[in-house]
């Protein structure tokens, strides 16, 4: 099973640039390989199918049934899925050369936004601008962080972008950086965006969209709480969910907890 | 004045109206056939797959299995079978993946107990807690035709 | 000398009317707040961190546990935001059961609300009344799903069971039951001379604070900003039916009592259209690979829920497991106004205002 993965893993990469986010048609091939027969079972932990042909299983309870039939069956079953992503594959890179991916429709205003961004900003301000096709086409922009202040302003406040509402900010952990998500939208327009913001892992800092949408106040202490990054120019920035003794940051990737029982 | 006797006259209306509370215990409390009570084992349809523990998401149930002592059957046949319901959440989902129907939920509900030992449930208790057993399964991991076989 | 001094009071974690275990520290002169801390995290289970080791199926049962007085809901956005990762087709049957699961659910929330509200303002029986009628949309959901709380209903790809023999028809007679209630409830309590003079006016703010502050739902809907996710940003069949948003005027407790009232009855007309135009038979689970794994990318979707926005943003690595989860909770975002409304009430105001946010704290802490 082990090479079958190595092989869909090494299909050709289709020439994705950074244009698009949601594209994998790696995976596809990935989920199909995880069906051995029709029927909707729900998902286990693990990827892997719950009887691999190699009796070498890693959990400490029972290996499920083997038996001649079966290792017959998953014998066959592997060839023609061998022989699928093989034909997957070819398919695959003959297609790509032949016709680019259609722009999708959310471009101009993702062009827009970063226009006025780098005019009104600064010119370096956006770091990278795509389109997220499987959110529905949102617009992402990645911000550098020190200009992160005065485009959360020009966000809110210039009459053809108008984004009044921030819903939601997450803070992620990527293992070599962090980045904080902040999610807005007009009321207005309806349209929304979603602005990124990287910084690092030692001193993770993002400037506060406090003073800009009064809803970035709880959010960032949450993130703040929960991952560990620092949002100066936050009024209030104390712990909130765990409690104010407590040491670490639970949420990050590498968090060891002081006590394992809690 | 006037909204507080509009109000007064809902309240005596109702006063009239069929009492709804039931008296449990007294009268026991019936359950829908698909209620999610506690478990039912039945050790001989185990074929010890591993998909129920495997989809716990509170990994409340360990199971080992030894080889079937029938020389000539393959396959495992279950030994021990536990489910520990501190933190079982009743959730459905190992009867879901369940191939054989070997585990599926009851509609008994009444589990409260004096001490937390009688809270580990081994493969005895959940064999002979056969009263009320849900007919209803909506098993997807056992489609009609299965003949046992884990997926 | 008298003397006055500043007190410092715990509307401690354990409290029958904070919906929960919340606390806040008042600063009292006399009985007038003068500042108000929330101190939140009593209820936090770590939700986010324990989703990062276990699959989408397998998260379904904590989305239960969050708001657990609108399950429903919160089991839909998880599964919406997978689905539309993956970009699967939900079979038609499924989506109409999905929704008037959640038209239900929305009701039974609005009734613990208002049931709940009108016992922390000091009436006894609507309470009883509330539960009363809610006991009967859970039975509905017991006999559906087995559970009366945690339902773990829907799937990636569509929902669990089908409807058993019977059971739309049931829904199908409470909608015209329910709707005589609604009426009685109005002439039980709206008109009352006490609760109006009780709410009217108290815990009052404008649009633009609302929109700053990002509340959403009901909170956002009594100063007149007309923003319902159902009609905005339609998702699942919401577009198919006929149904009015209702808005306030002058952003106080009073508005948003009538609002959540009046949606109430707005889910009843819903229900009445979604169960006429449900197709009599059909898939109720969608060609979903066995394993669910959406591919490498990210995805924040939001619905209504009938405390506002409830928004799931995840972020896949392509594996089984979400790399990170986050679950965007409108009662959190909500509870931010809390500190600002407060300054200068009463402290029997504190209990109405907070009420009328109408929080459940197993949201607010996630």
């Amino acid at each position: 099973m082990s090479e079958e993965r190595d092989k869909t893993a090494g299909m050709p990469s289709s020439g994705d640039t950074v244009g698009t986010a949601g594209e994998a048609p790696k995976e596809t091939a990935g989920t199909v390989e995880g069906k051995e027969q029709s029927g909707q079972e729900q998902a286990s932990a693990n990827a892997e199918p719950a009887a691999p042909a190699a009796p070498s299983s890693a959990e400490a309870s029972a290996a499920p049934v083997v038996d001649p039939e079966r290792e017959a069956k998953l014998k066959a079953a592997a060839e023609a899925r061998e022989a699928r992503a093989a034909a997957k594959a070819k398919a695959e890179s003959e297609a790509v050369p032949e016709e680019p991916k259609a722009p999708s429709p959310k471009q101009p205003i993702l062009d827009a936004a970063v226009g006025l961004i780098r005019t009104e900003v600064a010119e370096d301000a956006v770091e990278e601008a795509y389109i997220n096709e499987l959110n529905g086409h949102m617009p992402v922009i990645v911000v550098k962080g020190d200009r992160w202040s005065e485009v959360a302003a020009l966000m809110k406040n210039h009459a053809a972008l108008g984004c009044n509402y921030l819903r939601n900010v997450t803070g992620v952990d990527c293992e070599t950086h962090m980045e904080a998500v902040y999610h807005l939208v007009s009321l207005e327009s309806k349209q929304d965006y979603a602005i990124k913001i990287k910084t690092d892992r030692e001193a993770p800092s993002v400037a506060s969209a406090t003073p800009i949408w009064a809803t970035a106040n709880w959010n960032e202490r949450e993130i703040y709480d929960l991952l560990g990054i620092n949002f100066p120019g936050h009024p209030d920035m104390r712990r909130i969910m765990m409690p104010d003794d407590w040491v670490g940051h639970p949420l990050r990737k590498d968090y060891e907890p002081l006590d394992p029982e809690v | 004045m006037k909204g507080l006797l509009k109000g007064l006259g809902v309240t005596f209306k109702s006063m009239t109206a069929k009492k709804v509370t039931t008296s449990y215990p007294d009268v026991p409390f019936v359950m829908p056939d698909r209620f999610r009570g506690i478990q039912h084992f039945e050790p001989d349809k185990c074929i010890v797959c591993n998909q129920c523990a495997r989809v716990c998401p509170t990994e409340c149930i360990t199971l080992t299995g030894k080889a079937n002592p029938d020389p000539e059957k393959k396959g495992k046949v279950i030994d021990t079978y536990d489910i520990n319901f501190e933190i079982c959440i009743l959730c459905d989902l190992c009867t879901e993946v369940c191939p054989t129907e070997a585990i599926v939920m009851t509609n008994n509900f009444e589990l409260a107990s004096y001490s937390r030992d009688e809270l580990f449930k081994d493969r005895e208790w959940l064999d002979n807690n056969n009263r009320n057993v849900r007919q209803d399964n909506n098993n997807i991991g056992a489609p009609a035709a299965a003949k046992g076989g884990a997926k | 000398m008298i003397r006055t001094e500043e007190l410092l009071l715990n509307v401690g974690p354990q409290h029958p009317s904070t919906h929960g275990v919340f606390r806040i520290i008042v600063k009292l002169d006399g009985e007038v707040i003068t500042e108000a801390i929330p101190v939140m995290g009593y209820l936090h289970r770590g939700t986010e961190k324990l989703a990062e080791d276990l699959n989408f199926t397998q998260i379904i049962p904590y989305t239960d546990r969050m708001d657990y007085v609108s399950a429903m809901t919160n089991n839909y956005v998880l599964c919406h935001a997978v689905e539309t990762m993956m970009g699967l087709e939900i079979p038609e049957r499924a989506e109409f059961m999905r929704l008037i699961v959640m038209e239900l659910q929305r009701v039974a929330s609005h009734l613990v609300w208002w049931g709940t509200y009108l016992l922390d303002i000091g009436a006894m029986s609507p309470f009883l009344y509330a539960f009363r009628d809610r006991e009967m949309i859970i039975d509905f959901f017991n006999e559906l799903c087995g559970a009366r709380l945690t339902y773990n209903y829907m799937r990636v790809g569509g929902v669990k069971w089908d409807a058993p023999e019977g059971w739309l028809d049931k829904v199908r007679d409470f909608v015209p039951y329910m709707e005589k209630k609604l009426d009685e409830y109005n002439n039980l309590v709206s008109g009352n001379e006490i609760f109006l003079a009780r709410i009217k006016g108290i815990g009052q703010y404008d649009a633009q604070t609302a929109i700053d502050y990002g509340l959403s739902g009901a909170n956002l809907r009594c100063t007149g900003v007309d923003w319902d996710l159902r009609r905005a940003e339609p998702y699942s069949l919401y577009n198919r039916f006929e149904f009015d948003v209702p808005l306030g005027k002058t952003g106080d407790c009073y508005d948003r009592y009538l609002i959540r009232l009046e949606e109430t009855r707005q889910s009843l007309r819903i229900l009445k259209q979604a169960l006429e135009q449900i197709p009599s038979s059909g898939e109720v689970m969608g060609k979903v690979p066995r394993v669910i794994r959406p591919p490498a990318g990210e995805v924040y979707v939001r619905i209504e829920s009938p405390r506002g926005e409830i928004g799931c943003h995840i972020i896949s690595k392509g594996k089984a497991e979400p790399y990170r989860l986050k679950f965007r909770r409108p009662s959190f975002v909500n509870l931010q106004i809390l500190p600002k409304l407060l300054v200068g009430e009463t402290m029997t105001n504190l209990i109405t205002i907070l009420g009328g946010i109408d929080i459940v704290v197993g949201e607010v802490d996630a």
